[in-house]
């Protein structure tokens, strides 16, 4: 749900899980230079939709506190986030601009991601409880719960799947039931033409 | 009189005056809403600037910013400097938490503060929004129009902000809420960071309509500290500051700073004054006795009003104190008048017809102010007359019993006798009053124009940062302009709605020419129940757009029964009686347009406000051909030409008091010779005072005139005084002695008000001392010879 940001990898993607698992460690690898961009898919499992929304494009932190969400299939948009303010751009319409106080969502993303990417772990851990789980083989799960009682109320946690230091999936769990799932890199071309929340799961679990 | 009896009296008086002063605390209303002081508007113009712009939309305004407090802008004001001074978050919280803390406020009518509130529209009046909304003008409700907005709310869904509308579209797929939203987002908006409007100079803004009206600055007081006492009760407000500006808080700020100046040369005069005293007549418990008089004038003048008037203006009491310093001559004259060993009673008896006569004719005098039928004037009248009235009868039948019994005798000092005698020797030539009478002539016929000072605000000018900062948040926040108004007439309020309506393409091409940077008419806020009709008509039936909605969802994965609230709406919407401004008004939308539209004498007037205006004569040419349907209000046109109509009045009632004036002198001195020798020198000092402040380029404000007065009061009494032929020299040197005490006490206290940096203070302090400067002079030169024995 909302502009879901990626931890992505770069070239290191196939390099060994790094040698000490405490969270901390893990995100301070997971850290990079801006500008990076990554492919991502999306579906979104919505209450008021009998389907899942599924929409593919391209993500980039272009550093700082400015974020890109570039739409491509089914409908060209842009989104960007920049000092507070999203705008929106939709082939053929005027551009659309709010302010991310209005959705207190996007806010959270926002934090989350910036402290990811740029590896900032006390940042991230200001705003959530991270806990931390993962297998000998490499591949690991951060869940983030939102520490601020008004923030839990619309997201209740976010999860993300990764292997070795690349992110591969994201899920944003709503507290009205809503979810969102984005695949990440070359995951991305995987996702199913009518995804399940199931089939979903199993590939973001799935070895790379 | 006996110890005993003496001090029974003295306590019967500070009882009476404390029983005055009580009764003055339970019934004194002062009110400062500068109106009620003006005189009854005549012109159509002048009765909507009485009636409406103290009360209209632009003059309630308050503009506020939310800045970084100096602390922490030593520190650096960058956004992205974390950790220095507040951040823009922060800010943004503050600015939340006010509108939040204002919002349930009675004082205040609307706030605004650039975040998007869906409760703009009342939540049961949600249904209206088909009614309001312009869609259904050019788009039928059909399957075509609604299969493209649900395509575009899918896309929505997908999007970031698909959080902001998730909850929004079961009931309200077409976003009628939002496209109302922005029709009424004020027209040019200050740039938005997290969530809230925020200046160039990284400020929050914030816009507050109060209640109360813009020209009342004890209600702007009340809603000023209540904006403050909310600010300062937030978390975090400690670090930042909050500035306002705008009609309101000007009227607070001006009279805030004329009362301190005002307090501040008020206490160093005192002091002197009473050292003056002290040194003049040696004798601690004479000058305290002798304020006895003027305390009782003070109370019972106040105390008279309010018997008379429900309320009394705070300008009245102003102007009445000034005028009531005559009232501090009669105490002088009886002090300095005793002869050594003589009983205060017996002096004061013989000074008494000469007082009786100032007292007399400054009353009649006065008599004409009652006659003017101008409230503010009526109560000056009243509070001068009883206040002289009893100042002189409490020192004629008072004070003299309470006097000490043993004083010096003033002619007895030799620096007087020095003093009369020079005074006596003065040349004393017989073309003295021509003379003067030419160089008045000359200097009036000098003088730079204009001659009068129309524009009040001009006396009480605004430091120019507070202008600087005013113009800068009204740049930003596009508020509309204080000083125009496009005002509508029709016969009914549906009247003006239409004709606000139909004007609106008009005032559509001004803007686009530039001629204003914005202009907002009351149909922006509600259509005519004649368009609402028209557009429920338009709205299908249930079944209708039941089956356009199941067509246009073909295909499309919203959820079967999901948009149900939409149907339901659109329903309930056919059955509405259209939205009056009655049923609006109970809504903060509904007082917004409530404050627009007003009405008078059995029509109703529609306000519009125009903000930036750069082309007056364009907004003006909007009138042209509508009968005065539609005009352009210059308020600052319309206040001055009150202003001079108000100086008419008073000009008028002098006329007659000066006719008076010399009738009852006359009367009194029973000599047609002897009143020219009181009257003359008063009134050519009066002009002498006229014409040197024309020379000097001082334009004559209605304050000018009221100081003029209270110097010709004080003048009448050295005229009286020195003309007195008592062919005793020691009685002449008391006689000077009283006058120098007079006019010494006189400059003392309103020579320091001339040095005031407000002009106001000034205007009454300058032309008070010329005055009595003058007066005292040609008094002197122009007293017939004192006999030289």
């Amino acid at each position: 749900m909302g502009l879901l940001l990626p931890l992505w990898a770069s070239a290191s993607a196939s390099e060994p899980a790094p040698a000490a698992s405490s969270a901390p460690a893990l995100i301070a690898a997971l850290g990079q230079p801006a500008p990076a961009h990554t492919a991502f898919a999306e579906a979104r499992f919505l209450q008021v939709l009998d389907r899942p929304l599924v929409v593919s494009g391209e993500l980039s932190w272009l550093g700082g506190d400015r974020l890109q969400r570039r739409v491509d299939h089914p409908q060209q948009e842009t989104s960007i986030i920049a000092d507070g303010e999203v705008t929106q751009q939709r082939a053929g319409r005027s551009p659309r601009h709010f302010s991310l106080k209005r959705a207190p969502q996007l806010q959270v993303l926002l934090d989350s991601f910036v402290a990811l990417l740029s590896g900032d772990a006390a940042r991230l851990q200001q705003a959530f409880e991270i806990r931390q789980g993962g297998d000998a083989g490499g591949a690991w799960t951060l869940t983030l719960v939102p520490r601020d009682a008004r923030v839990a109320k619309t997201v209740a946690s976010i999860r993300i799947d990764g292997y070795a230091k690349a992110s591969r999936c994201m899920h944003m769990q709503e507290a009205d039931g809503d979810l969102a799932v984005d695949l990440l890199g070359p995951l991305a071309a995987q996702m199913p033409a009518e995804p399940t929340r199931e089939a979903l799961q199993a590939l973001c679990q799935s070895a790379p | 009189m006996r110890r005993g009896a003496r001090a029974a009296l003295l306590i019967g008086w500070l009882l009476a005056l404390a029983g005055l002063g009580w009764m003055v605390s339970q019934r004194l209303h002062v009110s400062t809403d500068l109106r009620s002081f003006m005189p009854a508007p005549t012109t159509p113009d002048q009765r909507l600037l009485m009636e409406q712009v103290g009360e209209g939309p632009g003059s309630r305004l308050l503009l506020l910013s939310i800045g970084r407090s100096c602390a922490s802008c030593a520190r650096g004001t960058g956004p992205s400097m974390a950790g220095a001074g507040l951040s823009d978050e922060q800010l943004a919280a503050l600015s939340q938490g006010l509108a939040a803390a204002l919002k349930n406020d009675r004082r205040y009518s609307q706030v605004l503060n650039g975040s998007f509130d869906l409760g703009a529209l009342d939540a049961n009046l949600l249904p209206y929004r088909y009614l309001l909304s312009p869609t259904l003008d050019t788009q039928p409700l059909d399957e075509a129009y609604l299969a493209d907005q649900l395509q575009q709310r899918l896309d929505d869904l997908s999007s970031p902000a698909a959080s902001l509308l998730k909850g929004l579209l079961p009931r309200d797929p077409t976003l009628e809420v939002l496209k109302l939203a922005e029709r009424w987002a004020p027209a040019k908006s200050p740039e938005l960071r997290e969530g809230v409007w925020f200046s160039s100079q990284g400020e929050a803004l914030l816009l507050v309509q109060t209640v109360a009206a813009g020209f009342d600055p004890g209600a702007q007081q009340q809603a000023i500290d209540g904006i403050r006492q909310a600010f300062h009760a937030l978390p975090g407000s400690s670090g930042a500051t909050l500035q306002l500006s705008g009609p309101g808080y000007f009227s607070v700020v001006v009279g805030a700073q004329t009362r301190h100046q005002a307090d501040w040369i008020g206490r160093i005069s005192t002091v002197g004054f009473i050292a003056l005293l002290l040194l003049a007549y040696r004798s601690f418990s004479s000058l305290l006795l002798s304020a006895l008089p003027i305390a009782s004038a003070a109370l019972a003048g106040i105390a008279a009003l309010t018997l008379a008037f429900p309320e009394v203006h705070g300008i009245t009491l102003a102007f009445g104190f000034t005028l009531l310093g005559v009232a501090q001559e009669y105490p002088i004259r009886v002090l300095s008048h005793r002869r050594a060993g003589e009983d205060a009673v017996h002096s004061v008896r013989t000074l008494w017809p000469l007082l009786l006569t100032a007292i007399a004719s400054a009353c009649i005098a006065y008599l004409a102010f009652y006659a003017s039928g101008v409230n503010g004037l009526k109560q000056l009248a009243v509070f001068t007359i009883v206040g002289l009235l009893v100042a002189g009868f409490s020192t004629r039948y008072l004070l003299p019993y309470l006097l000490p019994r043993r004083v010096r005798d003033v002619a007895d000092m030799r620096w007087l006798a020095r003093a009369r005698t020079f005074v006596d020797r003065l040349p004393r030539p017989r073309w003295i009053p021509v003379a003067v009478a030419v160089a008045i002539v000359l200097m009036l016929a000098l003088a730079p124009a204009p001659f009068w000072q129309n524009n009040l605000a001009a006396l009480t000018p605004l430091p120019q940062d507070l202008l600087q900062h005013d113009a800068r948040l009204r740049e930003a926040l596009g508020a509309p302009d204080v000083r125009y108004l496009l005002v509508l007439q029709a016969p009914t309020e549906q009247g003006v709605l239409a004709l606000s309506d139909q004007l609106q393409s008009h005032v559509d091409a001004l803007l686009a020419q530039h001629a204003a940077d914005a202009l907002e008419l009351p149909s922006r806020y509600l259509p005519t129940t004649a368009l609402q009709r028209e557009r429920q008509a338009k709205l299908p039936d249930r079944a209708t757009l039941q089956r356009a909605l199941d067509e246009a969802l073909q295909g499309l994965p919203f959820r079967a029964d999901l948009f149900q609230p939409f149907v339901d709406d659109v329903e309930a919407a056919r059955q509405l009686p259209p939205l009056t401004p009655q049923r609006y008004a109970q809504t903060p939308l509904g007082q917004r347009l409530a404050a627009m539209l007003v009405e008078r004498d059995g029509h109703w007037l529609g306000l519009g406000t125009v903000s930036g205006v750069h082309d007056a004569a364009a907004l003006q040419a909007l009138g042209e051909n509508t009968n005065g349907a539609v005009r352009l209000l210059d308020l600052k046109a319309a206040s001055e030409s009150l202003v001079a109509d108000y100086r008419t009045r008073i000009l008028q009632a002098l006329l007659v008091a000066a006719i008076l004036l010399v009738l009852t002198i006359t009367f009194a001195l029973r000599s047609l010779r002897r009143a020219w020798h009181v009257l003359a020198p008063m009134t050519l000092a009066t002009f002498l005072v006229l014409a040197v402040e024309r020379v000097a380029g001082i334009e004559i404000s209605l304050f000018h005139l009221v100081a003029l007065i209270l110097a010709g009061g004080l003048g009448l009494h050295y005229a009286l005084f020195f003309e007195r032929d008592t062919g005793d020299p020691a009685e002449q040197r008391r006689t000077l002695h009283a006058t120098l005490v007079c006019v010494l006490s006189a400059l003392l206290v309103f020579g320091m008000l001339a040095w005031a940096t407000i002009p106001v203070l000034r205007a009454i302090g300058l032309t008070v001392s010329l005055g009595v400067a003058f007066h005292f002079c040609l008094s002197i030169l122009m007293a017939p010879h004192a006999r030289q024995d």
